[in-house]
């Protein structure tokens, strides 16, 4: 008490200053004990949630592998075990939180195996009623959750809701995008490709390759027209156009092809000379030699590396004009080229400039 | 009763797996990783393993391995493999994988498989 009363007796007899500096000690140590507290709090309910997800999860499991198990191999028909499977998981997710965790479960499964099994998870989710949940989720206003309703009707192959998932084709959100864009990829193929034909939004590179990526499971060649596609205005279907006519080959899209080196977007154009020279579109060769000093610097390195393809006796005074060429590219690619048309020109010519990189270029020619 | 170990991490699959092999007459040993793998193949010497390639602590290559190399056992060994995981299944083989499924595999077609190995 005497203590006590002492640091009252000496805290009046401070200067303001001090008194405040205690008060902020004292405000300071009254938060740090809240927060302790709340941090504690907040660990035991997450404990507690994970605690009851995971046996939520292992309930689930064994529904699921039971009903796996209670059909009867010799008919397509859902037994009456498995009906009453069907009713104990419809009554047991009547909160969302637990339509998730079974979702999640049943994925868990569904990533890894295929055949009848696979194709009775699917039937579970649609007799469970989840794929009403699944469906609820495009009406919502969050996008995170637009976007996971399309997953999810993607990865049981809920096909027959596809005007509703095309409805959010221009989402404002790429990643709603890009899960409406997997999900017609996924179940329909090449077909699945349509949305092309609509699309007003940018595609990124990323769904680009994740589109192709799905596109090469499927092992048939029969891709959809894609002459359309390659005239349209979204400069990014144009690109993915571009990939597609090479991956498949696409020979039938020449024209197109060809008028594509009009495109005003100079990426494009380099693009399209790339996917000629892989399909050996030799028509287009004489167009582009004509109009070799209008074109960009990116186009004409791009032509160059096709003539480096494509090359014959005709091309030599094109080659030749492009010896002394100011890119380094151009003129390693141009001098490469007359060595293989003719050693003896290519001999006479070495002597040709002084210029330092001309000569390091011709050295490294000869010798390879 | 034929002994199978499953080195699987996918606690549904290896349920699922263990309802099917039990049914078909098997015994089943599950294992969520490579170390408890390892530590039931010296315990039990089972006769047949399936094993994932992608566990934790031991891969399945290291599984391999070590039945071959260090316990020089002939026991034949299914590996299970994602797509695209060509090169590591092409591994699996070197080490003396006797065959190999790639995910998502039919639990049937597995069946088959494990009966005509164990026939």
């Amino acid at each position: 008490m005497v203590v006590f009363n002492y640091f009252i007796e000496l805290f009046e007899k401070s200067d303001l200053i001090i008194e405040f500096v205690w008060f902020l000690i004292a405000m300071l140590l009254f938060l740090v004990i809240t927060i302790i507290i709340y941090l504690k709090y907040l660990r035991s309910t997450l404990r507690r949630n994970e605690k009851s997800k995971n046996k939520l999860e292992k309930e689930f499991e064994t529904a699921i592998i039971t009903y796996l198990y209670a059909g009867d191999p010799d008919s397509k028909e859902i037994s009456s075990d498995q009906l009453l499977i069907i009713e104990g998981l419809k009554k047991g997710t009547s909160k969302s939180y637990r339509k998730d965790i079974l979702i999640a479960t049943m994925l868990k499964l569904g990533y890894e195996i295929s055949g009848e099994m696979a194709e009775s998870i699917d039937k579970l989710y649609i007799q469970t009623g989840l794929k009403e949940y699944s469906l609820s989720k495009l009406k919502n206003k969050k996008w995170n959750l637009i976007a996971e309703g399309i997953r999810e009707l993607t990865l049981f192959e809920v096909k027959e809701v596809q005007h509703l998932v095309k409805e959010h084709l221009n989402h404002p959100k790429s990643e709603v995008r890009s899960e409406m864009q997997l999900y017609l990829v996924n179940l329909f193929h090449f077909k699945g490709l349509d949305f092309l034909n609509e699309i007003k939004t940018p595609i990124s590179e990323w769904d680009q390759i994740q589109l192709l990526e799905v596109l090469q499971l499927y092992k048939t060649q029969e891709i959809s027209d894609i002459s359309s596609w390659l005239k349209s205005s979204n400069e990014s279907v144009v690109f993915f156009s571009l990939k597609l006519a090479k991956i498949y080959n696409q020979y039938g899209v020449k024209e197109e092809l060809i008028a594509l080196l009009q495109h005003p977007n100079v990426n494009v154009r380099v693009e399209a000379i790339h996917i000629i020279s892989h399909l050996d579109i030799i028509e287009a060769k004489n167009e582009l030699k004509t109009n070799f000093n209008t074109l960009d610097l990116e186009e004409q390195i791009a032509f160059f590396a096709m003539i480096e393809e494509t090359y014959e006796l005709a091309d030599k005074p094109f080659i030749l004009d492009n010896i002394l060429n100011p890119n380094f590219e151009i003129k390693y690619s141009a001098l490469k080229i007359l060595k293989e048309l003719s050693l003896d020109e290519f001999n006479s010519f070495k002597d040709l400039s002084l210029d330092p990189q001309f000569i390091k270029i011709i050295n490294f020619v000869e010798s390879n | 009763m034929k002994k199978i170990l499953l080195a699987e991490d996918n606690s549904m699959l290896s349920l699922l797996l263990k309802f099917r092999l039990e049914k078909e007459g098997y015994e089943l040993l599950i294992a969520e990783n490579g170390k408890e793998s390892i530590a039931l193949i010296e315990e039990h010497s089972p006769a047949l393993i399936l094993t994932d390639i992608m566990m934790p602590f031991i891969s399945g290559l290291e599984v391999i391995s070590h039945v071959r190399n260090t316990l020089f056992a002939k026991t034949p060994i299914i590996v299970f493999s994602a797509s695209g995981q060509e090169e590591v299944v092409l591994k699996a083989f070197k080490l003396g994988a006797n065959d190999f499924m790639s995910k998502p595999f039919s639990p049937n077609e597995l069946m088959n498989r494990v009966q005509r190995i164990l026939r």
